[in-house]
């Protein structure tokens, strides 16, 4: 047996860990105390990577599809049949589909054979709409797209607030280093549509009506700056916009706000003025496959700018990504807003994101490049059968194997070199610690031996000169080696030659530029029920329950705690309040019909106290549920976690 | 008693990994985190390190271990099984008081009662202990609270306790005695029972100003826990701060709940794996026909430490279910490692009386 240090690949905390291997298989894991975000803490995912590391549910051999049938071949056929198959498309025919769990050398090396190589901006990571939106906003406020505060800092917080999603399941040691805030005396107010553990934990839950994010936001903003209570001498040193933001509150009517959120107005009032006579505050919000929209974020920042709580110790508006290397991964480029380092892509080097391609009707799409990917199959399946060349490039079995016409094994993140940046900015080397399979390389070189084979020369011959690459190509790892990182545990970005040491938070005093206020745009909507459609339904992930579970169920006891939920709600659940249950005449575990105008599902009641009577919850996890009606009727819901659609809800 | 250079540790270490696998304290070399691991080299072995950062039970009962393995012939209908030979000799060196009390519970639970567990025996037996006795406590340690330190009263083939540049050797068993021999030590003489007694006397007084971390006063609360007289708010409370990771029953060297589950592979073989399971889970007291006594995560919670600190479970483990190492207070994303479980019935106890 031998412990090894490295990351967990989870999500997007990044939490230190020790991995026991015995005999090139791994069969533990132990927490690293010394790790300066987990500091000794796992979750229930993370205490079982050893399980998904162990899996034999692994893909061993290079294979091509012929006469409908995959079968084995040399790898140098298999990178042959995906460069030629792949060739023969151009434009928006063609899309390449990155995985947030790949490292920054993996996404490096897909998005420049996309964009060189197959000469197309259609790269993206289908799960990335929210984080896609912090770091637009973000980038536009602060020019800093991504975490402007620390979690390493989160104990110098006087007052946090968390926005939406349940941080303790999707992310639970920030969860744990917020509540430990809070034990050790910081405020820790949560603003949800939904009981979470979170705001259990909170001494104060403004529990909103669903879909009302922005309203409650917006008041919040509204109450501040109307009290005359922001920050008037940091704003006039540091920011510009705040008259237009001004003069945009003006326009809005807080008893409307008010009421449409439902949030008691002294509610309201009490907390920007607690914001405002903090010292410090922090927001955080859930990232990634559904987090918050660009307006709910922009409000959010101009609340937190305007309070003056941005770019100093123990300050700043924190996106928490969902996926571990989401923030990575849009560093290097595997999106079709940004190009590596986090420029715009314009004009013709803006693409569309794979999800947008395949969501089209009738789809462009003749050809994709799919690399580990474990989710959003289900959505496009019949598109994807009908694809004239899929490759899938991956180490775990998967749906897409399916579909794929050339299918290439790759190496796990224990099995190669790479690099993976957690969601605060954290770039952390995680070494090879297991030989992979017999002739299974890393995806970066599966990537080069693909350019190779279009006549395309790429010198590197390791992971890290991949990164010797990415740190010319990308301004804020400049100065980053693999030497550098592995001293401690990793370095924050901007690396550069400005600050060799990393950057731990947004500095307003040292920014380039000024602050700027984010314009929320268009209209803040409100989702409202009627007779015909009386409930407000929300969707949500747990814990266990992300990433549509190819990852899961390749464990076993997370799976397990998957598999206790879903045998007592085998095709999905509605939680619904218990007067609503008792009114409608079922008890739990009856079936009821969810009726919305675009779609309806036939899912079991769970009856719940964390959702308010009129209100409704639904985990979308489970795949049956996704055609039938998230399909149909759940665009606001991959927009925005926090949005609601109105449904009629019906006794089977 | 026989007396030890501090410089025979690497010496005795050494007489021991001739026949047995070694297992000990070691700094790791990439950041100096004290852990307990199987070790190539005698020298490897670290009596000076803090507590390790993870219990030593995986010697015994592994994370995830392979307990079988079969094969279904589809065609002769026939099963072949297969088993991994677990019977390895091994030497814990450096073993801490505490760590080796929860061996104990372990041997209690694994071996003391109508069932024998042949794989926890496989691993158990022919094992040679040095325990470490701790003559300073680590700023996590309660063992004083709990009975299980700092110094072993039984269960080890020799005890170490330190004395200036040398170690009191007390053999516990033949074994021991068998060593002491091998190494040629010398008798301590008549004054050395005293004197070691002197040295743990000045190890519980140094508790109070150094092993700040963790105050828990179990017994006091062992009556509350018996009783059921907890209110449920209480209970609440904590379960509110469960963030269900597990992690809390992984690093306790006590608890020794598993799963076993079957993991078929493509090539037909079965291996049958048995793991460390957590009673934090939902799905861990799931039954068959869905019933779930134990749903609420605050009453998982009630039941971890019912485990622990009730007199009923005090009688299988002929103590208490806790040996104060003080690893869950460490490692918990909540704020309920067993200490501050304790100290908030205490409080409730406290505003009881008070009433």
């Amino acid at each position: 047996m031998s412990t090894r240090t490295g990351i967990c690949n989870f999500c997007g905390t990044g939490c230190g860990h020790l991995l026991k291997v015995d005999n090139g298989v791994a069969r533990g894991v132990f927490a690293s105390p010394d790790h300066p975000v987990s500091q000794g803490r796992l979750c229930v995912r993370g205490w079982h990577i050893h399980e998904l590391l162990s899996t034999r549910d692994r893909i061993l051999a290079p294979m091509v599809r012929r006469n409908g049938r995959l079968e084995p071949v040399s790898y140098d056929e298999a990178i042959a049949a995906a460069a030629d198959g792949l060739s023969r498309w151009s434009g928006d025919e063609i899309a390449f589909l990155a995985s947030p769990r790949s490292s920054n050398e993996d996404n490096y090396c897909l998005a420049r054979l996309a964009r060189t190589v197959f000469r197309t901006p259609n790269i993206g990571l289908a799960s990335d709409q929210g984080h896609g939106d912090a770091a637009d906003v973000l980038l536009e406020g602060a020019g800093f797209p991504a975490m402007l505060g620390a979690l390493t800092e989160i104990r110098k917080a006087k007052l946090i607030l968390v926005v939406g999603g349940d941080i303790a399941k999707l992310n639970p040691i920030v969860g744990s280093e917020i509540h430990r805030a809070a034990r050790r005396g910081a405020e820790l107010v949560t603003l949800s549509g939904r009981l979470t553990q979170i705001a259990k934990l909170s001494g104060r839950h403004l529990w909103f009506k669903p879909g009302t994010l922005r309203h409650s936001l917006a008041a919040l903003a509204k109450v501040l700056v109307e009290r005359g209570w922001h920050d008037a001498s940091f704003l006039r040193d540091r920011a510009e916009g705040f008259d237009d933001f001004a003069r945009y509150l003006a326009g809005l009517d807080l008893a409307a706000l008010a009421a449409a959120s439902g949030l008691e107005p002294a509610a309201i009032e009490d907390l920007a003025r607690s914001l405002a006579q903090a010292p410090t505050a922090m927001a955080f919000f859930t990232s990634g496959i559904a987090g918050l929209d660009r307006p709910s974020v922009a409000l959010l920042f101009d609340l937190f700018l305007a309070a003056g709580k941005i770019g100093r110790e123990g300050c700043g508006v924190n996106p928490v990504a969902g996926i571990c290397n989401i923030v990575g991964s849009y560093d290097v480029g595997a999106s079709p807003r940004f190009l590596a380092g986090c420029r715009r892509a314009e004009g013709p080097a803006a693409g569309r994101t794979p999800r947008e391609l395949l969501a089209a009707d009738p789809t462009p799409l003749k050809a994709m490049m799919v690399v580990d990917r474990d989710e959003e199959i289900v959505r496009h399946a019949a598109k994807l059968k009908a694809l004239e060349c899929l490759v899938y490039v991956g180490a775990y079995g998967n749906p897409f194997v399916e579909f794929a016409h050339v299918v290439i094994p790759s190496a796990t993140c224990a099995e190669a070199d790479g690099t993976y940046t957690n969601t605060e900015r954290r770039i952390q080397l995680s070494r090879k610690k297991i030989e992979p399979p017999p002739g299974v390389r890393p995806a970066w070189r599966i990537c080069a031996d693909v350019a190779a084979r279009r006549g395309a020369s790429w010198p590197g011959a390791s992971a890290e000169d991949v990164m010797r690459e990415i740190a010319a190509a990308v301004p804020a790892y400049g100065a980053v080696t693999y030497a550098g990182l592995e001293k401690g545990f990793g370095l924050q970005w901007p690396v550069d030659a400005g600050h060799p040491a990393g950057t731990v938070r947004f500095d307003a005093a040292a920014a380039p530029r000024r602050l700027r206020f984010v314009p929320a745009g268009a209209d803040l909507g409100v989702a409202a029920v009627s007779k015909d459609f009386p409930f407000l339904l929300m969707a949500g992930k747990a814990n266990y329950f992300w990433h549509r579970n190819n990852v899961m169920k390749k464990t076993q006891i997370p799976k397990r705690e998957y598999n206790a939920l879903l045998l007592l709600y085998p095709r999905g659940f509605v939680e619904l309040a218990a007067s609503d249950a008792k009114a409608l005449g079922v008890r739990d575990r009856a079936p009821v019909n969810v009726i919305a105008e675009g779609g309806s599902m036939r899912v079991a009641v769970r009856i719940s106290g964390d959702v308010k009577p009129g209100t409704a919850f639904v985990p979308y996890f489970i795949e049956d549920m996704v055609p039938g009606f998230l399909n149909a009727a759940g665009a606001a819901i991959d927009e925005d976690q926090e949005s609601a659609i109105p449904v009629r809800i019906e006794k089977v | 008693m026989y007396i030890m250079p501090k410089s025979q540790a690497r010496a005795l270490a050494a007489a021991l990994a001739e026949d047995y696998d070694l297992h000990g304290p070691v700094l790791r070399e990439e950041s100096g985190e004290p852990m307990f691991d199987r070790v190539e080299d005698p020298a490897a072995i670290r009596l000076e390190a803090a507590i390790p950062y993870n219990p030593p039970k995986s010697v015994v009962f592994p994370q995830a271990e392979r307990i079988m393995s079969y094969r279904y012939d589809r065609e002769a209908k026939t099963v072949s099984l297969e088993r991994d030979d677990l019977v390895r000799p091994k030497a814990l060196v450096g073993l801490r008081a505490c760590d080796l009390n929860g061996l104990l519970c372990l041997d209690r639970f694994y071996l003391g009662q109508e069932y024998v567990d042949e794989f926890y025996r496989d691993h158990r037996k022919k094992m040679f202990i040095v325990v470490n006795n701790c003559v300073r406590p680590f700023p996590q340690c309660f063992c004083v609270c709990t009975d299980s330190g700092p110094a072993a009263r039984e269960g080890y083939d020799v005890a170490l306790t330190g004395d200036g540049d040398d170690y009191l050797f007390e053999a516990g068993s033949e074994k021991g005695q068998a060593l002491a021999r091998r190494l040629g030590l010398k008798e301590a003489g008549p004054g050395a029972a005293g004197r070691k007694a002197k040295i743990i006397d000045a190890s519980i007084a140094r508790f109070d100003a150094e092993a700040t971390e963790n105050k828990a006063w179990i017994s006091r609360v062992m009556n509350r826990i018996t009783t059921g007289f907890i209110s449920n708010d209480i209970w609440e409370f904590i379960g509110d701060q469960c963030f269900e990771c597990g992690a809390c029953s992984f690093v306790c060297p006590t608890c020794s709940c598993f799963n076993i589950e079957d993991i078929n592979s493509r090539e037909g073989r079965t291996d049958r794996m048995r793991s460390w399971d957590s009673c934090s889970y939902e799905g861990y007291t799931r039954m068959a026909g869905e019933h779930n006594p134990r749903r609420p995560v605050e009453d998982r919670r009630n039941k971890r430490f019912f485990c622990k600190l009730s007199y009923s479970q005090s009688r299988k483990y002929l103590r208490p279910g806790c040996v104060g190492c003080g690893r869950c207070n460490r490692v918990c994303p909540g704020d309920i490692g067993i200490a501050n479980v304790v100290t908030y019935i205490r409080r409730e106890i406290t505003k009881a009386g008070a009433k």
